[in-house]
C-alpha cells in the first residue's frame, strides 16, 4: 500500500518560484554595493522620463538613429534567416538521410555551426570592426552571423523531431529525397519556423540597439552618448520612441501569430498543426526582398566593402606565458556567477510579481510597462545607469542582465498563462478563492514545466550575453574580453574567445540535458 | 427560512434565439431540484448564472436572499458558499489527490495554508475520512491526480466540493460521460449529499434518472416549460410531459 504521506516534493506551481530566492542573498550584500553618490542623478534620469525633449534637432537625430537601428535589425534578421534556413536543412539528420543514406554530414556540419553560435553578436560586432573598419555592413553581418547558426540549430532540430512516418511512405513509394522531404515535413515546420522568425526579429532589434551602444551606429549610439553626457530629456526622447518601436512590432508579430495559426514561443498547449493564409504568407515573404533592398540603399551598405580589410594593428609575438596567468579560476567563476544570478532573478521574479501584483487592470499595466522597459534598455546602459549607486561588479552586471531578461521571460509568461487552459483556475475562483491563489493553483501548475525548460533556454543565452555587460568591470571573462578587444591583444583574445566558446557549448548542452529532463517527466 | 436560490426574470441574450429566457426558479434548503431538457435547451446557462460564472443582463439573482457582490471579500464569500461539479471535472492534473481535495477550501484559507499545502500534505485525517466516504482507497492520497482513473476522478472531484462545504451544490451534467452503474452511484451520492442544510440543482440529458430527486424543471430553448415536484412513483407520472418537452428537439 501506498502512504500518503510520502516524500513530499514541491508542486510544479511553486518551482517557477523558487529561483527567486535569490533575491534573499542579493538584498542582504546590496546595501554594502551603494555608494550613495548618484541618487540626485537617478532622480533627473527618472524626471527626465515625463519630460523628453521636443526640440526638432533632437528628435531629427533620434530619428534618424531609430531609422538605421531599425533598417540594420531587418536586414541582419532577414540574412540570417536566409543562412539559418539554408545551413538548418544542411545540418538536419533527416535530410542526409532520405538524400544520401547517412547521417554524418549532418553532424559535421552541426558540429561547426557551435562556433559562431557560441560568439555573441557584440563579439562579433568588434571583431568586425577591427578587421573591415565602421561601416553600417558591420552591424548587419554581426547580428546575421550568431542568429543565423542559432536559427539553424532551431531548423535542423525542428526537422529532425518531425515524425517520419509519412516521408518514409512516400519514399518507398518511389519518389525523390527533396520533393518528398518538402511535401512531408514543409507543412508542419512552417509555422513553428515563422513564429521562431518573428520573435528572432523582436531580438534583432534588441541586439541592433546593442551594438549601437557599442559604437556601431543607430540609436544606441545616441542613447549611450546623451546618457555620458547627463543629457535625460534627450535620452528619453530616444527611449520613448525606441518603446513604441518595439511595442508595434511586437504587437505586429503576435497579431501575424494569430492570424497565421502558429504557436507561441513555449506554452502547456500542444502546438497547432498547419499555418493559415498560404497565399498571404507568399506575399509577405516576396515583399521583403524590395524591402531589404531598399532598406540596404538608404543604409549606404554595400557588401563589396566587407572584402577591402584594413590592416591590424601589429600583432607582436604571442605571450602565452602571460595568457596563462590570467586569473581564470575567478574569471570564469565570476562569469558563472553572474549568468546564474541574473538567470535566476528574471526567471524567478516573473512569476512572483505576477503573483504579488494586486489584480486590477491599472496594475496589470504597469508591470506590462515596466518589463517592456526592461526588454528595451540595452543592459550595457542599465549597467551605466546602476554605476550612478552602485559600485561595480558582479551583482551590478547580473542586476542590469536580469532586468533586461524579466522583461522578455515576463511577457513570454504572460502571453502563455493567457493561452493556458482557464478551467481548473476558473473553478476555483468560483468557490471563492481570490484570483492570484486561482493563478497559482490553476495556470502555474501546468506553466511550470515548459516555463522553466524555457528558462533553461533563457539562462543559456545569458551565459553568452554577459560579455554585454563586461563594461561595468570586473564581471569575470566579458569585462577581460572587452579589454584585450580595446587594446587588441590578440593573444589573450584568442585564448578568451575560446573559453567563453567552450563554457557557452558547456551550458548549451547542460541546458538542453535539463529542458529534456523538464519535458520527459510531463 | 431564506431560499437556497431564487432567479427572478433572468435573461441572457444569445445569437439566434436567448440563452435563457425570463427564467425564474427558486431552490428551497434541502430541496433536490433535476433541470432536464433537449441539448440546447440552456441548461449550462442556468447552472452558469446560478454559480455566478455569466452575469444575466436582465433579472435578479439571489443567493441565500443576498444579490452577488460585484467583487471583493464579500463576493468570495458568497462565491465559497456555492460549489460546482464541473463535467469537464477541472481539477488541477499536476497535483495530487490531497493537493486537489484540499483547494476545495481555498477560500477559508490564507495565503500561507495555500502555499505550505503545495509543499507539505495536510489535513491528512479530514482528507482519508473523506476518501473512505466517497469509496476511494486513500493510499490515492498522494497521486497525482493525471494518474487516476476517469471514474476515480470524477469522485476527486466530487470530494473538493464537499471539502468546500458549500450551502448550495450546483451539477453540470456530471453524469454524461460515464457508465451506468457509475452513474449510478455517483447520483446517489450527490442525493445524499444535497439534504438539508443544502441544496442541489443538477442538470441532466437522461429523465430516466430522475429517480430520488424532489422536483424536476424542463427547459427549452431557454424557458422554463415544466416544474413539478416529482411524485414518489417517479417519473413514470410525467411521460407525457417528458415526451412532451423534448418533442422535436434534435437529440
Amino acid at each position: 500500500m501506498m502512504a500518503s504521506v510520502g516524500a513530499a516534493r514541491p508542486a510544479p506551481a511553486l518551482w517557477p518560484l523558487l529561483p527567486a530566492l535569490v533575491l534573499v542573498p542579493l538584498l542582504v550584500l546590496l546595501p554594502a554595493l551603494v555608494h550613495g553618490g548618484g541618487w540626485e542623478l537617478v532622480g533627473r534620469f527618472a524626471l527626465g522620463a515625463l519630460r523628453p525633449s521636443v526640440d526638432p534637432v533632437v528628435l531629427r537625430s533620434v530619428l534618424e538613429g531609430l531609422a538605421v537601428t531599425a533598417g540594420t535589425a531587418l536586414l541582419g534578421w532577414a540574412a540570417s534567416l536566409l543562412l539559418g534556413l539554408t545551413l538548418g536543412i544542411a545540418s538536419a539528420r533527416v535530410v542526409w538521410q532520405t538524400c544520401l543514406g547517412a547521417e554524418w554530414p549532418a553532424l559535421l556540419i552541426r558540429r561547426l555551426l557551435a562556433i559562431p553560435r557560441s560568439i555573441h553578436e557584440l563579439l562579433w560586432g568588434l571583431l568586425l570592426l577591427q578587421l573591415v573598419g565602421l561601416q553600417p555592413a558591420v552591424a548587419v553581418l554581426a547580428i546575421a552571423l550568431p542568429f543565423g547558426a542559432l536559427v539553424a540549430r532551431v531548423v535542423s532540430d525542428q526537422l529532425d523531431s518531425l515524425p517520419r512516418q509519412n516521408l518514409e511512405a512516400l519514399h518507398a513509394a518511389g519518389s525523390p529525397g527533396p520533393s518528398a522531404l518538402l511535401t512531408c515535413l514543409g507543412p508542419p515546420l512552417l509555422p513553428r519556423l515563422l513564429s521562431y522568425g518573428g520573435y528572432r526579429l523582436e531580438c534583432a532589434l534588441r541586439s541592433a540597439t546593442l551594438l549601437g551602444v557599442f559604437g556601431l551606429g543607430g540609436l544606441g549610439t545616441e542613447l549611450r552618448l546623451t546618457l555620458q553626457s547627463l543629457a535625460f530629456p534627450e535620452l528619453w526622447t530616444g527611449l520613448w520612441l525606441l518603446l513604441g518601436t518595439m511595442l508595434l512590432l511586437e504587437a505586429g508579430v503576435s497579431g501575424l501569430r494569430r492570424r497565421w495559426a502558429m504557436p507561441l514561443r513555449f506554452s502547456g498547449a500542444a502546438a497547432p498543426g498547419v499555418g493559415r493564409q498560404g497565399r498571404e504568407l507568399l506575399l509577405a515573404a516576396l515583399a521583403l526582398i524590395p524591402l531589404a533592398v531598399a532598406v540596404a540603399w538608404a543604409l549606404q551598405i554595400h557588401p563589396s566593402q566587407l572584402l577591402q580589410w584594413q590592416g591590424l594593428p601589429p600583432l607582436g609575438q604571442p605571450q602565452w606565458q602571460a595568457v596563462a596567468a590570467l586569473p581564470w579560476s575567478r574569471l570564469i567563476l565570476n562569469t558563472l556567477l553572474l549568468t546564474g544570478m541574473a538567470a535566476a532573478l528574471a526567471v524567478g521574479c516573473a512569476p512572483l510579481l505576477l503573483l504579488l501584483l494586486p489584480p486590477w487592470a491599472a496594475a496589470q499595466l504597469a508591470l506590462r510597462a515596466f518589463w517592456a522597459l526592461g526588454r528595451l534598455w540595452p543592459p550595457p546602459l542599465t549597467a551605466l545607469l546602476l554605476l550612478f549607486v552602485l559600485q561595480p561588479g558582479v551583482i551590478t552586471g547580473a542586476l542590469a542582465l536580469g532586468f533586461h531578461n524579466l522583461g522578455i521571460l515576463g511577457r513570454l509568461l504572460l502571453e502563455a498563462s493567457a493561452a493556458a487552459d482557464a478551467g481548473p483556475g476558473q473553478a476555483l475562483q468560483l468557490a471563492g478563492c481570490g484570483p492570484r491563489l486561482a493563478l497559482l493553483y490553476g495556470r502555474f501548475n501546468s506553466l511550470a514545466r515548459p516555463y522553466l525548460a524555457y528558462g533553461a533556454y533563457r539562462t543559456d543565452v545569458i551565459l553568452r550575453e554577459s560579455v554585454v555587460v563586461g563594461l561595468v568591470g570586473a564581471t569575470g571573462l566579458g569585462t577581460q574580453l572587452l579589454e584585450a578587444l580595446s587594446g587588441f591583444a590578440w593573444d589573450q583574445l584568442a585564448a578568451l574567445l575560446l573559453a567563453y566558446a567552450l563554457l557557452t557549448l558547456l551550458g548549451e548542452a547542460l541546458s538542453d540535458r535539463l529542458r529534456r529532463r523538464l519535458s520527459q517527466v510531463g | 427560512m431564506l431560499p437556497a436560490l431564487l432567479l427572478d426574470r433572468v435573461t441572457v441574450p444569445g445569437r439566434d434565439h436567448p440563452r435563457l429566457d425570463q427564467v425564474s426558479l427558486q431552490l428551497a434548503v434541502g430541496e433536490r431540484v433535476a433541470l432536464i431538457g433537449p441539448s440546447g435547451a440552456g441548461k449550462s446557462s442556468l447552472i452558469a448564472v446560478a454559480n455566478g460564472l455569466l452575469s444575466p443582463t436582465a433579472g435578479q439573482v439571489l443567493w441565500q436572499g443576498q444579490p452577488p457582490a460585484r467583487h471583493g471579500r464579500l463576493r468570495r464569500r458568497q462565491q465559497g458558499r456555492i460549489g460546482t461539479l464541473w463535467q469537464d471535472l477541472r481539477l488541477v492534473e499536476e497535483l495530487t489527490v490531497q493537493q486537489n481535495l484540499n483547494a476545495g477550501r481555498l477560500a477559508e484559507w490564507g495565503w500561507p495554508r495555500a502555499l505550505l499545502n503545495l509543499l507539505l500534505p495536510l489535513e491528512t485525517g479530514a482528507c482519508r475520512e473523506l476518501m473512505q466516504r466517497l469509496d476511494l482507497d486513500p493510499a490515492l492520497l498522494s497521486q497525482p491526480v493525471a494518474a487516476l482513473s476517469g471514474g476515480q476522478r470524477q469522485r476527486v472531484a466530487l470530494g473538493r466540493l464537499l471539502r468546500q462545504q458549500p450551502q448550495l451544490l450546483l451539477a453540470d451534467e456530471p453524469l454524461a460521460s460515464l457508465d451506468p452503474r457509475l452513474a449510478a452511484e455517483l447520483l446517489a451520492l450527490l442525493l445524499r449529499q444535497g439534504e438539508a442544510p443544502r441544496a442541489l440543482l443538477l442538470s441532466l440529458h437522461r429523465p430516466d434518472l430522475l429517480q430520488g430527486f424532489d422536483r424536476v424543471v424542463g427547459l427549452r430553448q431557454g424557458r422554463v416549460t415544466l416544474d413539478r415536484p416529482l411524485p414518489a412513483a417517479g417519473a413514470a407520472a410525467l411521460t407525457a410531459e417528458l415526451q412532451q418537452l423534448y418533442a422535436g428537439a434534435a437529440r
